[in-house]
C-alpha cells in the first residue's frame, strides 16, 4: 500500500535545489508522480506530488528535507492525501479561456483582475505577469466552466476595461494551441 | 505551455488586424429532390433547405462566440442548379430560383450559391434555357448568385456559350440598371471552376460531393498587411530581402488557416457534417486595412499596376499556399490572392488615377486567383467586346492549369471617369476604361469551341 503527499518547497534559487529535493524524495523510496516548478527573481517554488510507502509520514519527509542546504530557510508544507488523484486528468474542462489585460502599470491590477474573477466564479488555472518600459502585462490562463455565461463575462470584462483603463482581451485556449503547434489537435 | 509572446501575438491578429472566418458554407446535394414537375421539384429543394440548414447560421454564430471569431458570412451552395432542373423551360429555372431564395431567407444565410451550369463542352437544351433565365433570376431574387464553368483545360472552351454570356451579363446588368447593374455582380464566369470554393459568387456544391459539407472560407489580408509592417519595423528595411518577406507571410498564413480550420471543425462536429475544406484566400472587403492591395504597396509598388506588381503577386501568392496547405488537413477551393477591383479600396484607387487597367489586370491574373473579378466598366461597352475579353480571361486558365474567373460589370449609363458604388461587401469603384472597343466582332461570331490545348510539349 502507498500513499500519495502533496509537497510545497520554496527557497533561494541555486543550481542543484531540484537535485536535492527530488534526491530527497527518492531516498525515501517516493516516486514523483507529477511537479511543477518555477523561479521568480532569484526565488524558487516548487509543487509536486509523490506517493511514497504507507510507513513513510510527513514528519520523515520534512526531516529529510531539512538537511537541504539554502541560503534562506528551505520553507516546506507536506500534506498527505486521503483520497486517489488522478495525475492523468488536468482537472480542466474544455472552457480553458487565455485572458490578456494590458496597460499602464500601477498598484492593484492584479488584485482588481483576481477580484473579477472571484465574483464571476472564474477559476485561475496560470497567471504571468511582466513589466516592460511601463506597460504591465497579465496572461491568466482561466476556466469558465462555472460561471453561468460566457455573454455576461465578456459584456462585464467590457465594463472592466474602461474601470481599470487596461485593454482585455479573452479568447478560447484551443485558439492559441491551434495557432502556435505544428500538430493539430 | 503556451509561450507568452506567442499568446500576445495571437491576440493581436484577433483583435487588432480584422482576422475573421470571412465565411463558412454548407454545401448541399439537391440531384434527389427533383420531382415530377417545377413546382414539386421547387418544394422539394425549399423542403430540403430548410431541414438540413435549420440550425446553421445559429451553430455558427455559437461557435464564433464560443471562439471570439467573427463568422462574417454563413452561406449554402448547392448542386448546379442545371442538373436539378433538367429538361425545364426559363421560366422553370426562374420559378427555383425563387424557391431557392425563399429557403435562404428561411434559414438566415447571407447568400446561396450554385445556381450554375457546366458547360465547357457542350450546351444541352436545358443549359440554353438555364442561360437564358439568368438576367430575370438574378433580378427577382436577392440571395441567389449564380456561376456557369464555360471552360476547362481538358475540354477547352465552349465559344458558343460564351456568346450567350457575353450577351447575358449585359442583360443581366441592365436588367438591374436601377442599382448600377447589380445583377451582373451575382454572376460570374469560370474555367476549370472547383467544386469546394465556399466563395461567392462561385461557390457550387460540386457533382462529385457527398450529400452535405461544410467548406470554410478565411481570409485576412489585413492580418499579413501588419505582420510585414510590423516585420519591416522591428527588424528594419535594411535588413529584410524579399524572401524573409515571403516566410513572414507563409508563417502568417499558417496561424490564419489554423484559426478557420478550428471554426470549420467546431461547426461540422456539432451539426455532425464532413467538414470539407478550408479555401485561405486573402480575399479583401472595402473596410480600411483589409486590403489586399496596401500589401502590393507594403511590398515596394507605390500604386497597384505599376511594373513589378505581377511579380509581387506571384510570390502573395506562392506564399499564402504553402503556408495554408501546411496548417490544414485539406485545402481546396481557391486558396491565394483576389484581386476583385470594387472590393478593395486600394485596387479601386488605382483604376481611379489610371495606374491600374484591364490589361495589367488580366496579366496578374495569371498568377493569382481567381480573375477578372468585380470589374466595373463602360455600360457602352457591346457583347461581343465583353465575351471577348472574358475569353482571354478563359484562356489563361486553360492554358495554365488553373482556375480563372470573370465577373464583369458594365454600368449601364456610365462611362469612364464615372463611379459606382454597390455599398457593403460589394464595393466601390472608378469605372475601369476599356480600350479596342468594338473590335472583336468577328471572333466572337465563329462560335464553336477553341480545343483542348496540348499537354505535353510545354515550353
Amino acid at each position: 500500500m502507498s500513499k500519495q503527499m502533496v509537497i510545497s518547497v520554496m527557497s533561494k534559487d541555486r543550481p542543484g535545489i531540484v537535485a536535492d529535493i527530488t534526491g530527497a524524495i527518492y531516498n525515501l523510496d517516493g516516486d514523483l508522480a507529477d511537479l511543477n516548478q518555477s523561479v521568480l527573481c532569484g526565488y524558487f517554488t516548487m509543487i509536486l506530488i509523490a506517493s511514497f510507502d504507507k510507513k513513510v509520514t510527513a514528519e520523515d519527509v520534512i526531516a529529510k528535507f531539512s538537511h537541504i542546504e539554502s541560503e534562506t530557510k528551505l520553507e516546506v508544507v507536506v500534506k498527505e492525501i486521503d483520497e486517489e488523484i488522478d495525475t492523468t486528468s488536468s482537472g480542466q474542462s474544455d472552457m480553458v479561456y487565455v485572458l490578456t489585460a494590458q496597460g499602464k502599470n500601477k498598484s492593484g491590477l492584479v488584485a482588481q483582475m483576481g477580484e473579477f474573477c472571484r465574483e464571476h466564479n472564474i477559476n485561475i488555472l496560470d497567471l504571468d505577469t511582466t513589466l516592460n518600459r511601463g506597460l504591465y502585462t497579465m496572461i491568466l490562463v482561466i476556466d469558465l466552466a462555472g460561471t453561468n455565461s460566457i455573454d455576461n463575462v465578456r459584456a462585464d470584462l467590457e465594463t472592466f476595461q474602461a474601470k481599470t483603463e487596461l485593454k482585455v482581451v479573452m479568447q478560447h485556449e484551443d485558439i492559441f494551441k491551434i495557432t502556435s503547434d505544428v500538430n493539430l489537435h | 505551455m503556451i509561450k507568452s509572446d506567442q499568446v500576445l501575438s495571437t491576440v493581436e491578429m484577433i483583435q487588432k488586424e480584422n482576422l475573421d472566418v470571412r465565411t463558412v458554407t454548407m454545401g448541399i446535394n439537391l440531384m434527389d429532390c427533383r420531382g415530377g414537375g417545377v413546382e414539386e421539384t421547387c418544394r422539394r429543394v425549399e423542403e430540403r433547405i430548410t431541414t438540413v440548414a435549420k440550425n446553421f447560421v445559429a451553430t455558427c454564430d455559437d461557435v464564433s462566440k464560443k471562439f471570439g471569431i467573427p463568422v462574417v458570412n454563413k452561406r449554402i451552395s448547392i448542386t448546379p442548379i442545371a442538373y436539378v432542373g433538367a429538361g425545364f423551360d426559363r421560366h422553370g429555372f426562374v420559378e427555383l430560383a425563387k424557391a431557392l431564395d425563399r429557403a435562404a431567407t428561411t434559414v438566415g444565410v447571407d447568400i446561396l450559391g450554385g445556381f450554375s451550369a457546366h458547360v465547357e463542352k457542350g450546351m444541352t437544351e436545358t443549359d440554353r434555357e438555364y442561360i437564358a433565365s439568368l438576367p430575370k433570376a438574378l433580378a427577382v431574387t436577392e440571395k441567389i448568385c449564380a456561376s456557369i464553368n464555360i471552360a476547362t483545360t481538358k475540354k477547352g472552351i465552349n465559344m458558343d456559350a460564351l456568346t450567350l454570356v457575353g450577351q447575358t451579363v449585359k442583360e443581366l446588368a441592365e436588367q438591374t440598371a436601377e442599382s448600377g447593374g447589380f445583377g451582373a455582380a451575382k454572376f460570374v464566369v469560370f474555367c476549370n471552376q472547383p467544386g469546394d470554393n465556399p466563395f461567392m459568387a462561385g461557390a457550387i456544391h460540386g457533382v462529385e460531393e457527398s450529400d452535405l459539407v461544410l467548406n470554410v472560407g478565411v481570409s485576412g489580408p489585413g492580418v499579413i498587411a501588419r505582420a510585414l509592417e510590423r516585420m519591416i519595423d522591428n527588424v528594419g528595411r535594411e535588413n529584410i530581402k524579399l524572401d524573409d518577406l515571403a516566410e513572414e507571410i507563409k508563417q502568417t498564413t499558417f496561424r490564419v488557416t489554423r484559426c478557420g480550420e478550428l471554426i470549420g471543425r467546431e461547426v461540422s462536429k456539432a451539426m455532425n457534417i464532413d467538414f470539407g475544406v478550408v479555401d485561405l484566400s486573402l480575399a479583401p472587403t472595402p473596410t480600411v486595412g483589409d486590403s489586399v492591395g496596401e500589401i502590393f504597396q507594403i511590398l515596394g509598388v507605390d500604386e497597384v499596376g505599376a511594373p513589378g506588381s505581377t511579380a509581387i503577386l506571384a510570390m502573395l501568392n506562392d506564399a499564402v499556399k504553402k503556408g495554408g496547405i501546411f496548417a490544414s488537413k485539406a485545402v481546396g477551393g481557391l486558396s491565394g490572392a483576389f484581386i476583385p477591383v470594387m472590393e478593395d479600396q486600394v485596387l479601386a484607387d488605382a483604376v481611379g488615377s489610371g495606374a491600374l487597367c484591364l490589361e495589367k489586370l488580366e496579366s496578374m491574373t495569371c498568377v493569382c486567383s481567381v480573375g477578372l473579378d468585380m470589374v466595373p466598366i463602360p455600360g457602352s461597352v457591346d457583347a461581343a467586346t465583353i465575351s471577348a475579353i472574358i475569353a482571354d480571361e478563359m484562356a489563361l486558365g486553360m492554358i495554365n492549369q488553373k482556375t480563372t474567373a470573370a465577373r464583369l460589370i458594365p454600368v449601364p449609363g456610365k462611362g469612364e471617369g464615372d463611379y459606382v458604388s454597390f455599398g457593403g461587401l460589394f464595393g466601390a469603384s472608378p469605372i475601369l476604361p476599356i480600350r479596342n472597343i468594338g473590335k472583336s466582332q468577328r471572333f466572337i461570331d465563329w462560335g464553336g469551341r477553341i480545343p483542348a490545348p496540348i499537354h505535353s510539349f510545354k515550353n
